[in-house]
């Protein structure tokens, strides 16, 4: 298994920059989410990986070679690539059958029958399709698809394996089970594996790092958990789920004993204790990111460490799992995820408390 | 299965919005941009060879056609420039004959297009017997060669002893005839033969694929079937209606058989039979005066062209997708069978009727007289013997063969040019292709006979076979491009891209990929192709000569000299050899992909 290195990678469309000064260095087994929301320049990154595209800056390399670098016009073409490819539309020959489709890799290479009949039956197993290889392949259902689109990507054992965007055509319950098993299939088979997708909760389900892109430029690059927890910047935070951003002005900070400092902060009609990554002098504005699961409601008056806030409950929304209850408090409306069994009166006063390792604040 | 085959094949990758602001800017198979970045030189002459046929093929022609029209002598004399030819054509009596032939057009696409709607939606929505049978008979009337109907029915409607009124004399006892095809009425009916299965390819599909919720919303807000109709159906197929619309006049103007046979015999002109007349019915070829004709109908042609583009651009086809919907089916009850004998009668009008003419003409001495002592197999042996016969069956055998399969390759390779990649001068190999559009086969042939006089004399094209092939190319390729388009269109890059990610090279990816793809395409072009050049007249009766007469032209001359019966057995001939083809299309072709 090899690993993908970006250096400074740019795309450009004329005057518009698709893609812009991307560092990024996959290691070798690891899986990789590139996530970010429409048009952040994510397709375009794997598709110059996979030499679909071609980079109008920077240098790209797959293992220990380049495969692309723009100043010295070197571009090794997709073919010589020696990597997997799952399309978004899965990208299934419609003439051929499946199992047609899963050798093609291989008869490209000219690989023995006997050789092709052995790999192209591994990999069908690996999916679980081996019972359809003679089908022909528009005869099949989106899942399926899917399967046999993994399985030629696999066949030949490719440095790396590249997806983009391989579940959104999947319904929701589909999209779970496929995603979970295909997460399984990669820590088995240990494949260097970059993934393209905007959905959040699949990228954290899946990956050992994400990345998450905005206007063509890296964000942040972490574990899920970090990413999630320890957003660096404000818009990082806004893009999973709808957490509570809150201004608040910093009084304190201190070392928390860890990694972390710990703040205290103050905003308008509350205060309270938070933490964030890197030390911020008293007096600087701060957003302050709280999400809704973190969250508890309790009655009025009672406080205890980290932040609370007195407010009135204005609407309640049951959601099955959870309730989704808005408090109205004097400085803004927060949103708190409550267990579904709990109920909860509209218009009763109660105390919002979250504790200050739940709180996380980033510069405004 | 709720829904079809074609829907769960998804070829068609529906990319996003959002995903064409990304990738957008390089949608055009950079793939191929990418195969020739090395060699850019290579991909230059292989532009500059496709210009060069494209432009012999058609602006040469065109040229040649204003540079005729300006010229005072027939093509390969010395002469002067002059405005003679435009001065003769602006008279009153040409202007009576711009109007006829408008007329005439218009007169035959209104009815057709009522008809061609009320078939095809009988057809694809309503539950009457055996539709997919009927889909084929009623279609099968394009395919067969114009002549040949008119021919027969010259014979069947001929006032004196057409079998029509020969059966409603020996009926009703009157003397008069009941129809004489040789008419305003004749020339239109015959038109509408054609237009009819042609406007039904057209229109049948939008009824087909149209989404049956947004007829199904209208009745849940109360609408009632007829209004739903009226209001919804009918009006989502405007753009599909209007197109097939002007598409069906304009072939109405190009028209030339038609009018031919039963128009001019009652002295009826339209512009194409003057250009014809103008060249072979004087007693000197008057060729400006034609050039300057066709020059002048190609103008006309234009206007329509850009009015069409006109009235279709903005209008929006999206409510017509290409998904495979199962279309709301109205179950008619016994009114059924109705819909059922109306498919068939037209069939039998269109069809059976004619070919029953051919062969009856086909077995007796004279046509007219049907007794059984006139049955004879004479006119079988005369046709069989005739060494003429057979030459023209080589040579539009040949220039079937050989001409479809030129024509689609150019197609195929032009229309892969312009949908699929981002080369510089697509769009003019595009635009160069589609010029014949506006051409009729008449004015093309007058182009193409200055433009072979005036090529320099090595290059011997004029009167030879040549000749022929050379102008069923460019009549052919607008069609050939548009029918590559469409199959290129249908493919998602990513089936070539995914191709070249897995290890295969550029032209093994054409090879494996997009040939093996777009072949089905490409056999239906092909076919088409064939059958539109074994029909064709305007253009051959122009341009052949001893030696290189296609069929249609050797009927033609029979016919011209009265010879009707042995024009019922090539006719017939003929119409084995349509009904041969057409069945290996529907039976190995269709077979493979789901439309045409």
């Amino acid at each position: 298994m090899a690993s993908v290195t970006l250096e400074n990678v740019t795309r450009m469309y004329g005057a518009v920059t698709a893609v812009d000064q991307v560092n990024l260095r996959v290691k070798s087994g690891e899986f990789v989410t590139l996530l970010g929301p429409s048009g952040c320049g994510k397709t375009t990154t794997l598709r110059m990986v996979a030499g679909l595209e071609k980079n109008t800056g920077g240098r790209i390399s797959i293992g220990d070679n380049v495969v692309s670098d723009a100043d010295k016009g070197y571009f090794v073409p997709s073919e010589r690539r020696r990597l997997g490819m799952v399309f978004q539309s899965y990208a299934i020959w419609p003439h051929m059958t499946v199992f047609d489709n899963v050798a093609y890799p291989l008869r490209i290479r000219r690989r023995t029958d006997k050789e092709i009949q052995d790999r192209v039956m591994n990999a069908l197993r690996l999916v679980e399709m081996e019972q359809y290889a003679e089908r022909p392949s528009p005869a099949l259902s989106g899942g399926q698809q899917q399967r046999v689109a993994i399985a030629r990507a696999l066949v030949f054992e490719p440095e790396v394996l590249l997806l983009d965007e391989p579940l959104s055509n999947l319904d929701a319950r589909l999209r779970t089970q496929m995603g979970d098993e295909f997460r399984q299939l990669q820590q088995r088979l240990k494949i260097t594996t970059l993934y393209v997708t905007h959905d959040q909760s699949e990228a954290m389900a899946l990956s050992d790092r994400v990345v998450v892109m905005h206007g063509g430029k890296i964000l942040q690059v972490g574990a899920p958990e970090d990413i999630y927890r320890r957003p660096e910047s404000r818009q990082v935070a806004a893009f999973f789920g709808t957490p509570n951003l809150l201004q608040a002005k910093v009084r304190n900070c201190r070392p928390n004993g860890g990694q972390y400092y710990k703040l205290d902060v103050e905003g308008r009609g509350w205060s309270g204790e938070c933490h964030a990554a890197i030390e911020i002098p008293a007096g600087a504005d701060v957003t302050v990111m709280v999400r809704p699961e973190n969250l508890q409601l309790g009655e009025a008056g009672a406080a205890n460490g980290g932040l609370s806030w007195a407010g009135e409950i204005s609407q309640a929304i049951f959601r099955g799992p959870h309730r989704s209850v808005m408090v109205k408090t004097a400085d803004q409306t927060l949103h708190i995820e409550t267990p579904s069994l709990a109920d909860v009166g509209i218009g009763r006063a109660v105390t919002v408390a979250a504790p200050s390792d739940a709180a996380w604040a980033v510069r405004s | 299965m709720p829904w079809s085959h074609e829907d769960r094949m998804t070829i068609i990758h529906n990319r996003s919005l959002d995903d064409i602001a990304e990738t957008g800017p390089t949608l055009g198979g950079n793939a191929v941009t990418r195969a020739f970045s090395g060699g850019s030189i290579g991909r230059l002459i292989g532009m500059l060879a496709l210009i060069a046929i494209l432009g012999f093929l058609t602006i040469y022609p065109l040229a040649m056609l204003l540079y005729g029209s300006l010229h005072s002598t027939p093509p390969g004399l010395a002469g002067e420039f002059n405005l003679n030819g435009y001065r003769a054509i602006m008279t009153t009596q040409n202007f009576l004959v711009l109007i006829n032939t408008v007329g005439i057009s218009l007169a035959k696409t209104v009815p057709s297009l009522t008809i061609a709607v009320f078939l095809a939606w009988i057809i694809a929505r309503t539950d009457t017997p055996f539709r997919g049978t009927l889909e084929v008979l009623i279609t099968l009337p394009f395919f067969i060669p114009p002549i040949l109907t008119a021919m027969a029915w010259g014979m069947l409607g001929n006032p004196q002893v057409g079998v029509i009124n020969l059966v409603w004399r020996s009926i009703s006892g009157s003397t008069d005839p009941l129809v004489n095809v040789y008419s305003y009425g004749g020339v239109v009916w015959h038109m509408c033969q054609y237009s009819i299965p042609f406007l039904f390819l057209f229109t049948v599909d939008a009824f087909r694929t149209m989404d049956p919720s947004l007829e199904e919303s209208s009745r849940m807000c109360g609408a009632s079937r007829w209004t739903t109709f009226r209001k919804i159906t009918l009006l989502l197929m405007l753009p599909v209606l209007t197109s097939s619309f002007m598409l069906s006049f304009i072939r109405g103007i190009e028209s030339f058989e038609s009018p031919l046979f039963f128009g001019l015999p009652a002295g009826i002109k339209v512009i194409t039979t003057d250009i014809y007349e103008s060249i072979n019915h004087r007693a000197t070829p008057d060729y400006q005066y034609a050039t300057s004709l066709s020059f002048a109908i190609m103008g006309l042609m234009f206007l329509l062209v850009i009015w069409q583009w006109a009235l279709l651009r903005g209008k929006s086809f999206q409510t017509v997708t290409g998904k495979g919907f199962r279309p709301n089916v109205m179950e008619l009850g016994p009114w059924r069978w109705v819909t059922f004998g109306f498919c068939v009668l037209f069939f039998i009008i269109t069809v059976v009727l004619p070919v029953g003419q051919l062969l009856l003409g086909s077995f007796f001495r004279f046509f007219g007289f049907y007794t059984y002592e006139m049955l004879t197999l004479e006119h079988y042996r005369a046709v069989f013997s005739n060494s003429e016969f057979w030459r023209a069956v080589r040579n539009t055998m040949m220039l079937g063969l050989l001409g479809a399969t030129a024509t689609m390759a150019l197609g195929a390779v032009v229309a892969y040019v312009s949908v699929r990649t981002r080369w510089r001068g697509r769009s003019l190999i595009d635009g160069m292709a589609w010029l014949p559009w506006m051409m009729p086969g008449m004015v093309l042939g007058v182009g193409f006979l200055w433009a072979f006089a005036m090529l320099p004399g090595p290059i011997p094209i004029y009167g030879t076979v040549w000749a022929l092939l050379l102008a069923y190319l460019a009549l052919g390729t607008p069609v050939a491009v548009r029918v590559m388009t469409g199959a290129y269109h249908q493919l998602s890059y990513d089936l070539e891209e995914c191709s070249r990610v897995h290890g295969a090279s550029w032209f093994q990816t054409m090879w494996r990929i997009m040939v093996a793809l777009a072949w089905p395409a490409f056999a239906v072009g092909w076919v088409l192709t064939f059958f539109g050049i074994m029909r064709e007249l305007s253009a051959s009766i122009l341009l052949y000569s001893v030696g290189s007469e296609t069929l249609a032209v050797v009927l033609l001359k029979l016919w011209a000299n009265g010879n009707a019966e042995q024009v019922s057995v090539i006719g017939l001939m003929m119409m084995l050899l349509v009904i041969l083809f057409r069945w290996v299309q529907l039976r190995f072709i269709k077979a493979r992909i789901s439309k045409l």
